[in-house]
């Protein structure tokens, strides 16, 4: 590999490279993620985005659950330096990024083309299954069950067994919500049709996306940027501007801490779930506190303030040997409960009760896992009502080695943190105090 | 409301502790609809049931083959695991009523939620 004057090139025998922005404090929880979903190497968290290189295909990126959007690396180098007198030397900087290593730039294109090529093989075969098994679905699973286990047996020996029953399982289970998949597919089709329809470089159509930060973005603004790297790309690959339907997004981030260009793999960020009709609490921290919890096959998992359901969809999503429960004291959260389990195919996995969180009508220690995003401030009293919640938890769930995961807001702090603590050593006091296993994170404001 | 959530409620009207559960059902609006078998999840729920509880609901509602109780080797029983699928998770109770068995007190389920609010002098001590 020929030596690459700063930045990273995209593709090597270890895979493909990316980049993934994530909410402030889940960035341990992506990393772990990619570490044991992808079997990703070289993961780096710097200043609000994981880096990592993966062999990973489209499928397996897909389900990155703590990230907000996921990019193809393009560069990854030193911040631009912005000391400097003139603006103009700045933008000759800039066109560096775009001029230096055109390798580093076609090399990462092509990645992307085989990325959406191969996913939309695949979403071809599965719409074949899926248009088969069409009539069968909605009420009636048990004879799209049986077609599955015959077409499984059929597809034993093919190559692709794994990727195709991942395919099948998706399309079975979301009968009800073939419109936001066929949406989605729909989408990614586009993406390739457009990849594809590019076989001539010349013929690409491409927009730039820039986002300024730090010193950088006193001097300059984003449109700016924009356009001088628009320009440039043009004259080095001969790509033509499209800012409605582009072929190919460019997206640049100039910070203090870095220079960083990439490709967005999908048009929806990650962190907007196909699966969830009506989001309540943001869907990456709701996994990130069910992934806390520890939940294991056979648990009973209660979220006694459940409102719209968030939290316990992620989670049924994820962990599904598992006998869920949400419960609320609010008939409009319920009814949103309802149509997002409907929504998601989970309304079997989850069931709902009208129940008051100080008053849980369940025998004590009853319950394995209790998980909630506990609304402090605006709705309790501050001390005594979190006392009892917090003795209602207690009293419903099994001593250790249960856990109790909260969202919490503490009132002297402006984020808001989140707590894994070993049931025992949950202080029945006003204020979070530390134990073994405490994380912290904080809620995301994007 | 499945009756395996209905195996784990009991009634918190003050005062009534142990003797809260079971809660007696009445249902006035039952579904039956098909859920995916997953052995491994309902074998896993057995030791959780309280029997006597199931068999009395299951009674309410009129249910056949229900087991009477855990066999042994249940969790290798497939015929025995299909029974208790059924029973625990297939049944859907969406109109009803729980009542404590203690104090009498009624709790309504509609649209397959039990409300299990207490008022406020209910949970005064």
């Amino acid at each position: 590999m020929a030596a690459v004057p700063g930045g990273r090139r995209s593709g090597s025998a270890a895979g493909a490279h990316f980049f993934c922005t994530a909410g402030r404090g889940l960035e341990p929880f992506l990393m772990r993620e990619v570490r044991s979903r992808l079997a990703a190497t070289q993961v780096e968290y710097i200043s609000g985005k994981v880096f990592f290189t993966t062999c990973s295909d489209l499928n397996m990126l897909k389900k990155l659950k703590s990230a907000e959007r996921l990019f193809l690396l393009i560069k990854k180098q030193l911040p631009l330096n912005v000391s400097s007198v003139s603006k103009g030397k700045i933008f000759n900087e800039m066109q560096k990024l775009t001029n230096d290593d055109p390798e580093s730039w076609l090399n990462a294109i092509s990645i992307w083309k085989n990325l959406l090529e191969l996913d939309a093989k695949k979403i071809k075969l599965s719409q074949k299954n899926a248009n088969s098994l069409k009539r069968k679905v909605g009420e009636n699973d048990i004879i799209a069950k049986k077609l599955k286990t015959e077409q499984m047996q059929e597809i034993q020996e093919n190559k692709e067994c794994q990727l195709e029953k991942q395919i099948e399982e998706e399309t079975l289970e979301q009968g009800n919500f073939t419109t936001k998949r066929d949406k989605s597919q729909e989408e990614l089709q586009n993406d390739v049709a457009e990849a594809v329809d590019t076989h001539n470089q010349n013929d690409l159509t491409f927009r730039v996306s820039c986002r300024c930060s730090g010193a950088i973005a006193k001097t300059f603004t984003a449109q700016e940027v924009g356009r001088v790297i628009g320009i440039a790309l043009m004259k080095q690959f001969g790509w033509k501007a499209d800012l409605r339907n582009p072929n190919l997004e460019i997206f640049i981030h100039l910070s203090d801490i870095y220079s960083v260009v990439g490709i967005p793999v999908f048009r929806v960020p990650l962190a907007s779930r196909a699966y969830i009709k009506t989001a309540g609490l943001r869907s990456t921290i709701a996994w990130a506190m069910a992934s806390l919890a520890e939940i294991k096959a056979g648990a009973v998992v209660l979220d006694p303030m459940c409102g719209l359901g968030t939290i316990l969809l992620e989670a049924a999503k994820e962990w599904p040997d598992v006998y869920y429960v949400g419960a609320d004291v609010s008939d409009s959260q319920l009814l949103g409960a309802c149509d997002n389990l409907k929504a998601a195919g989970l309304k079997d996995k989850i069931e709902l009760l009208k129940v008051s969180v100080i008053e849980l009508p369940l025998p004590s220690e009853s319950v394995d896992i209790i998980i909630s995003d506990i609304p402090f401030g605006k709705k309790f009293k501050l001390g005594k009502d979190i006392k009892h919640i917090i003795q209602e938890m207690e009293r419903s769930s099994h001593p250790f080695p249960g856990h109790f995961c909260g969202l919490a807001y503490p009132p002297a702090v402006l984020g808001t943190g989140a707590l894994a603590v070993n049931r025992t050593e949950l202080l029945p006091t006003w204020g979070w105090h530390s134990s073994v296993g405490r994380q912290i994170m904080n809620k995301s404001t994007g | 409301m499945k009756l395996l959530t209905h195996n784990l409620l009991s009634s918190h009207v003050r005062g009534v502790g142990p003797r809260g559960f079971p809660l007696r059902l009445q249902a006035t609006e039952v579904r039956i609809s098909p859920v995916e078998f997953n052995p491994d999840f309902v074998a896993r729920m057995i030791p959780k049931v309280e029997w006597a509880a199931l068999l009395e609901a299951a009674d309410t509602l009129h249910l056949v083959e229900v087991p009477k109780e855990p066999i042994q080797g249940y969790e290798h029983d497939e015929r025995f695991l299909r029974e208790m699928h059924h029973v625990l998770l297939e049944v859907d109770v969406l109109e009803g009523t729980l009542q404590c068995p203690e104090s009498g007190r009624l709790f309504p389920i509609s649209r397959g939620i039990p409300n299990m609010l207490l008022s406020d002098e209910e949970t005064e001590t």
